[in-house]
């Protein structure tokens, strides 16, 4: 090749990496992080990048250049033909192994950060995940089994996450963690995260589950270790006491109730399922006492749907509730709202 | 050696004539085909009553079996039969003379033609070919509602159910009804023509896969009228969820049957075709790279599509016969399913992917006027990929809960497969390398193609490396890469091949200018509705959700408006297509002056293709090398060809 062919083609490839370069720099492409792990993914991810940008550079400076000095002349109709080249076998040798190598290099860098990001030290905070349609529920199991919806961590200690689903896949994924991970009917499933940064951030699902799909959501927050143990320890002594419709509430918040049904006493506003504070009309519509019709749509759902819902949305799952809890949860959803008796 | 056509004589005398009075209800063709059809239904259903007696069970009606045998299975075998797809084999089983000589059910005299069982393979590529995109057009506006829906945060256009099926729908009738069968059709018009034969190996095989095929596309859209909903866990119809979720489900997992059953036959078929009725001199290194992808592709196609068929056989056993494949609580492991389903998914998208591979090998070498660089090395890459291809499913499955060791293992042969990959794209821009560049609009395809789906398969190694993947797994990530390459690779090669043999298949040459303006559009409004979508992945927007967080309402707002813009572009390639084929100039044999076979006979060419089956001497790519033959033809033909005036 001509030395001035190589440095026009140098020029290009300059051209194309400063307009790639921009593409990659400009917007922000990674959420603001907030984990140990979501770094080191970070850090993958631009190694990658600036490998896939040269390339790409030079793939476009090429055919680029190509195009503009290879054209066919306007009046030429197919009748004169390009130079007979059917190969080079330095070249083909060298875009063989300069990509093998490169790849492998991602391979290696990534391999190391999926061992790091995998390790769990010596005193991971546990914490047991349930996932259901459509919903989260979180449990502290070195903390008298403290549960909730709202996911609290304390910064900088690692949490090693067991889930479980009880109906279909689901995934966790927390975009400012950069960790995710599929919860399976009868597999445990596990993940690590570290959290660094104090903040609140969303918990997404990310994998189909069903009509609720775009609402499974809930929140975790990150606070400082001091606020965090304030919090953990007043949260377990409020839980252990109990009874009544106090644990009709607690059993309503940790099956995850509300991310489906509107129901003011708890506070809830889903929209998936019918709103819980017209119970009363649905029972008579149905022609059924009220607790009794409570008591069914709890166990067999699809007994009676309410009109304008489809049927086979609601999870069957509840039916395996202990007796004492489901009586708890009919009794808490029956109550009449406080101040009209 | 001097090998003759087949005798076919049949083609200059008339086709048999109309039958007439009661005949007309039990010769092949439409009218028995719609009676066949319900007789079937009814043989189905009355099949599923009588062993509901038999066993007692209450009620003797029940939709669920009835709709699965009698209208999904029995149903589309009465109208295969009606149609007259098993004609000749039924008379040959039942001892009828098999009528060696008869060429009546081949080739086409008038449009009606097209609409029954024909055995040319020409004819059935122009009846794949119009049928794709009958479904493009269903699953494009599928999608166009998917944006609509996306505009705005919060629920407008549709509800879950609707959108959830929409998206299903979408990809399914995308992947099963237009890419992989678009090919099929390409390459069954072309391959035959490119290895010097008269048709395929199988005409009769032939055309039964394509009646196959409709079958399951008219499975995906009934889907949507059946009630209770159609069909809503997404093309990949993971377990447990598609079990638990709307009867339509029931609809994919036997759509995907019809359409998996029609792409195995028309593999085996390219197969044998390919091995056995190459003409004289036409070694495996003398054939165009069209035929070698064609040749991979049918490979995978053969090996992998059963584990498709097998998944959702195993799902729709789990629903209608309590069978617990995926039932956790009788033993069942759920992620059998994914594992199953991958094996052949995987492999699938580069049952979309090499065919128009071998498409772009040989319009870039006949636009560019050189030799395709590298030949041998573009052909064993093929075989490459096909080999890797079948060892990295389980990347789809990073963050499924699969055994954490598998991972590793699964990034590495993910990450080689760029280097195959990489050498095809290094390979077609040698071959642009002081070439005589011609912009006509199927290169224009295929220089959109080179440049977009080297940012598919970039965006390709970013998955592929498992600490990146575990973070943009399931989000918009995928979808834009996903459309990176089936877009912007997959459609832009069928664009870039339905436009070069157009010529070919019509006889007419198409709008220049409108093919243009068709591919600047599309370039630019793919590109507007895609790429942001990276961005908006990366940045945490889940896919397969009807509502999200408003922070990415504008990005979303923008891309949809590009879809729009993207849908209408279509309009123009509909226009030119339809309005060419009528009213376009006539195409002389050899428009580009290209050297493989299918250019060296008219357009359209003779119903069986060659006067004589010509001798291949050479490559089929020796552009620019003084007196290069790739075969010698009949030579009086030859002369004719080149009186025709450009």
């Amino acid at each position: 090749m001509r030395r001035g062919v190589v440095w026009q083609l140098l020029l290009f490839t300059a051209i194309a990496a400063v307009i790639t370069a921009v593409m990659a720099l400009y917007p922000h492409w990674l959420p603001a992080t907030a984990s140990e792990q979501a770094d080191r993914i970070g850090n993958v991810f631009w190694f990658t990048t600036i490998i896939c940008a040269g390339i790409f550079a030079i793939v476009a400076a090429v055919l680029a250049y190509s195009l503009l000095k290879f054209r066919a002349p306007r009046d030429d109709n197919f009748e004169t033909d390009g130079a007979p080249i059917h190969g080079h076998t330095g070249l083909e040798i060298a875009w063989t192994a300069v990509p093998f190598v490169l790849v492998t290099a991602i391979g290696i860098y990534s391999a190391i950060v999926l061992a790091q990001n995998d390790k769990v030290g010596n005193n991971p905070l546990r914490i047991n995940v349930t996932a259901q349609q459509f919903a989260w529920s979180f449990k502290y199991p070195q903390h008298q089994d403290f549960a909730t919806t709202t996911l609290r961590l304390p910064l900088g200690r690692t949490v090693r996450f067991h889930f479980a689903a009880l109906d279909v896949l689901h995934s966790f994924w927390v975009p400012e963690f950069s960790q995710k991970q599929d919860t399976v009917p009868g597999i445990d499933t596990y993940l690590t995260v570290t959290p660094n940064k104090v903040g609140t951030f969303p918990i997404v699902c990310t994998e189909l589950c069903g009509l609720g799909h775009a609402l499974m959501r809930s929140t975790v927050v990150v606070m400082k270790q001091q606020a965090w143990q304030k919090w953990i320890s007043s949260s377990t002594k409020q839980a252990g006491g109990g009874g009544g419709a106090g644990a009709g509430k607690a059993i309503f918040t940790e099956q995850g109730c509300g991310s489906c049904h509107t129901f003011k006493p708890a506070g809830a506003n889903g929209k998936i399922g019918p709103d819980l504070d017209k119970l009363p009309e649905y029972a008579k519509a149905a022609g059924k006492p009220l607790d009794e019709f409570v008591h069914e749509s709890i166990v067999d759902p699809d007994a009676y749907v309410e009109k304008g819902f489809p049927p086979n949305v609601m999870p069957k799952t509840y039916e395996s509730l202990p007796d004492e809890q489901l009586d708890a949860l009919v009794g808490y959803l029956t109550k009449p709202p406080e101040g009209t008796s | 050696m001097t090998h003759t056509a087949p005798a076919h004589d049949a083609h200059h005398a008339p086709a048999s004539p109309p039958p007439r009075g009661l005949r007309r209800l039990t010769a092949a063709g439409w009218i028995r085909a719609v009676w066949m059809a319900a007789l079937f239904f009814g043989l189905g259903a009355g099949l599923v009553c009588l062993l509901r007696w038999i066993a007692g069970w209450d009620p003797i009606w029940d939709w669920g079996p009835i709709t699965v045998v009698g209208f999904l299975t029995a149903m589309p075998l009465g109208f295969l039969s009606g149609i007259g797809a098993f004609d000749y084999w039924v008379y040959y089983a039942l001892g009828h003379p098999s009528r060696p000589e008869d060429h009546s059910g081949h080739g086409a005299r008038s449009w009606k033609d097209y609409f029954r069982v024909n055995t040319d393979h020409k004819v059935i590529g122009v009846q794949y070919l119009t049928t794709v995109f009958v479904f493009f057009v269903i699953g494009g506006l599928l999608a166009m509602l998917v944006r609509a829906e996306l505009a705005r945060p919060g629920l407008q256009v549709t509800d879950a159910q609707g959108y959830n099926g929409f998206f299903t729908v979408h990809a399914t009738l995308m992947i099963f009804l237009f890419i992989i069968p678009a090919f099929a059709g390409l390459a069954n018009y072309v391959v035959p023509l490119m290895l010097g034969a008269p048709d395929m190996a199988f005409p009769r095989l032939n055309a039964l896969s394509f009646w196959l095929l409709p079958i399951g596309g008219l499975i995906f859209v009934a889907a949507f009228f059946v009630p209770g909903g159609g069909p809503n866990s997404g093309w990949t119809c993971y377990a447990p969820l598609c079990e638990h979720n709307t009867f339509g489900n029931i609809f994919f997992n036997m759509g995907v049957q019809w359409a998996g059953a029609s792409s195995i036959m028309t593999a085996l078929n390219f197969l044998v075709t390919i091995i056995t009725m190459r003409a004289p001199g036409m070694t495996f290194w003398r054939m165009p790279l069209l035929v070698w992808a064609n040749f991979t592709t049918s490979l995978l196609v053969v090996l992998a599509t059963p584990f498709i068929a097998a998944s959702q056989f195993f799902v729709m056993f789990d629903r209608m016969m309590g069978m617990d494949f995926f039932n956790i609580y009788e033993g069942g492991y759920v992620l059998g399913y994914q594992h199953i389903f991958w094996f052949y998914s995987h492999p699938a998208v580069y049952i979309m992917m090499l065919p128009g591979f071998g498409i772009i090998s040989e319009v870039i070498a006949v636009m560019a006027r050189k030799p395709v660089f590298g030949y041998r090395l573009m052909a064993l890459s093929l075989l490459a990929i096909l080999v890797l291809g079948f060892s990295v499913w389980a990347h789809h499955m990073f963050v499924s809960g699969m055994a954490p060791y598998l991972r590793v293992p699964m990034m590495i042969t993910t990450l080689l497969i760029a280097v195959p990959t990489g050498i095809k794209i290094f390979s077609w821009l040698a071959t642009l390398w002081e070439g005589r560049i011609h912009f006509t609009t199927p290169m224009l395809w295929a220089l959109g193609f080179l440049s977009m789906f080297v940012i598919g398969g970039l965006s390709g190694v970013f998955l592929g490396a498992v600490p990146i993947d575990i973070h943009v797994s399931d989000t918009y990530f995928i979808v834009a890469h996903i459309h990176y390459v089936l877009f912007g690779g997959a459609f832009f090669t069928i664009m870039a091949g339905v436009y070069y043999w157009f010529p070919k298949m019509t006889g007419r040459m198409y709008d220049e200018r409108l093919g243009r303006l068709h591919f600047w559009t599309t370039f630019v409004a793919f590109n507007a509705t895609f790429f942001p979508m990276h961005l908006i992945g990366t940045q945490g927007m889940p896919r397969r959700v009807s509502d999200y967080a408003p922070e990415f309402a504008n990005w979303n707002l923008f891309i949809s408006i590009s879809s729009f813009v993207l849908g209408a572009s279509i309009l123009i390639f509909f226009y030119n297509m339809i309005h060419s084929w009528r009213h376009g100039p006539l195409a002389p044999g050899n428009p580009w002056r290209a050297l493989t076979l299918e250019w060296q006979v008219t357009s359209p060419p003779p119903i069986f293709n060659f006067d004589e089956i010509p001798q291949v001497v050479g490559s089929p790519y020796e552009y620019g090398v003084p007196g290069a033959r790739h075969a010698l033809l009949n030579g009086a033909r030859q002369h004719e060809l080149e009186e025709v005036p450009r």
